[in-house]
């Protein structure tokens, strides 16, 4: 099989990419040509050799400013920004502990703010970037017990659509992918009746694929996508 | 130790950046008057975005600590620390001359 390059001379910064989602991103870019950071709160789970891993827990704002500062020791220029990381804890409002709610909107949301905060000042450099964050199908269906999960990436979606204005002068754009359920660490945290009953009411009733996380990815990444920012993708039919 | 003549530098070379990016019939005046900020100001937003994340970097790099322009009291500020050259060369000297 014929690999093409297509992300050869980029360089790109994925979140969470020690596992699921993150993980498959970052080995698509990897693959395809790319040199990747990756942050996460843990060890590296995958070595490569254009795969540099830097231990960064994105709800800090702090340490994702230091992560920062190491990633431009080694790189004064990124491309892409892959804004994966993310926790879930699941549960009705009213006995959601506070605490739970609180690291959601710190990883989910202002994690993926600080992350592209600090991408966008490098981007501003080279003119060129691509943002994109990573929804989920519970901000349009808005499932029980995902109040404050679906909240956050409703946020997400709209975070990069102000970003979208604010960064198009710098040629960067900025979009979602809300991805549906596939079969990951996170969604193995949710009861399978809930998530099979789910599954079945998308107009495509079926778990994602990597591929088609992939394909959107791609799009959203590509050079040809100049034109497209304050996107929203879900995958599914989800709408 | 940052002196005025050094912050001064850091904000004309940000402001040199600024020009780079524009035609020759649109380059700003740079000097310690040059306003930054308000109705009379040179910048429009962004390019004064692009300023303070430069001058930020710059003088943190410089000084060797973490200099934040934008954070609540920069904008509590009776004048704006973003007036013009002056004044925010003398904010960042008084953030510089504050204990770490």
């Amino acid at each position: 099989m014929t690999t093409t390059l297509k992300y050869a001379g980029k360089f790109a910064l994925v979140t969470g990419s020690r596992r699921g989602v993150g993980r498959l991103i970052t080995e698509h870019l990897l693959q395809h040509g790319a040199k990747v950071a990756g942050f996460a709160r843990g060890d590296a789970t995958f070595e490569h050799s254009n795969y540099v891993h830097f231990q960064v827990d994105v709800s800090d704002p702090a340490a994702v400013q230091k992560g920062f500062a190491a990633l431009k020791k080694i790189t004064e220029v990124i491309h892409i920004v892959v804004n994966n990381a993310a926790v879930l804890t699941s549960q009705y409002a009213m006995i959601m502990p506070p605490a739970a709610a609180q690291a959601m909107i710190n990883t989910n949301l202002l994690g993926t703010f600080m992350v592209s905060r600090e991408a966008s000042k490098m981007m501003r450099k080279t003119k060129w970037g691509r943002i994109i964050n990573i929804g989920s199908m519970a901000a349009s269906l808005e499932p029980i017990g995902d109040s404050v999960y679906a909240a956050c990436k409703a946020g997400v979606s709209t975070l990069a659509n102000v970003m979208a204005r604010e960064l198009a002068p710098l040629n960067v754009t900025c979009n979602t992918l809300g991805v549906s359920g596939i079969k990951s660490d996170m969604l193995d945290q949710l009861p399978k009746e809930k998530i099979a009953a789910v599954i079945a009411g998308l107009p495509l009733p079926r778990f994602a694929e990597a591929d088609d996380i992939l394909n959107v990815l791609d799009f959203f990444a590509s050079d040809r996508s100049s034109y497209i920012t304050a996107q929203t993708v879900f995958l599914g039919g989800v709408n | 130790m940052l002196n005025k003549d050094a912050v001064h530098a850091i904000i004309f070379q940000a402001l040199a950046n600024v020009n780079d990016e524009r035609g020759p019939d649109e380059q700003l005046d740079i000097s310690p008057a040059t306003i930054l900020f308000g109705t009379d100001a040179v910048l429009d937003s962004l390019s004064l975005v692009s300023v303070i994340v430069d001058v930020e970097a710059a003088v943190s790099e410089v000084s060797g600590r973490d200099v934040v322009l934008t954070d609540d009291r920069a904008m509590s500020q009776e004048v704006s620390p973003f007036s013009d050259v002056g004044s925010l060369t003398s904010y960042i000297l008084l953030l510089l001359s504050e204990p770490v």
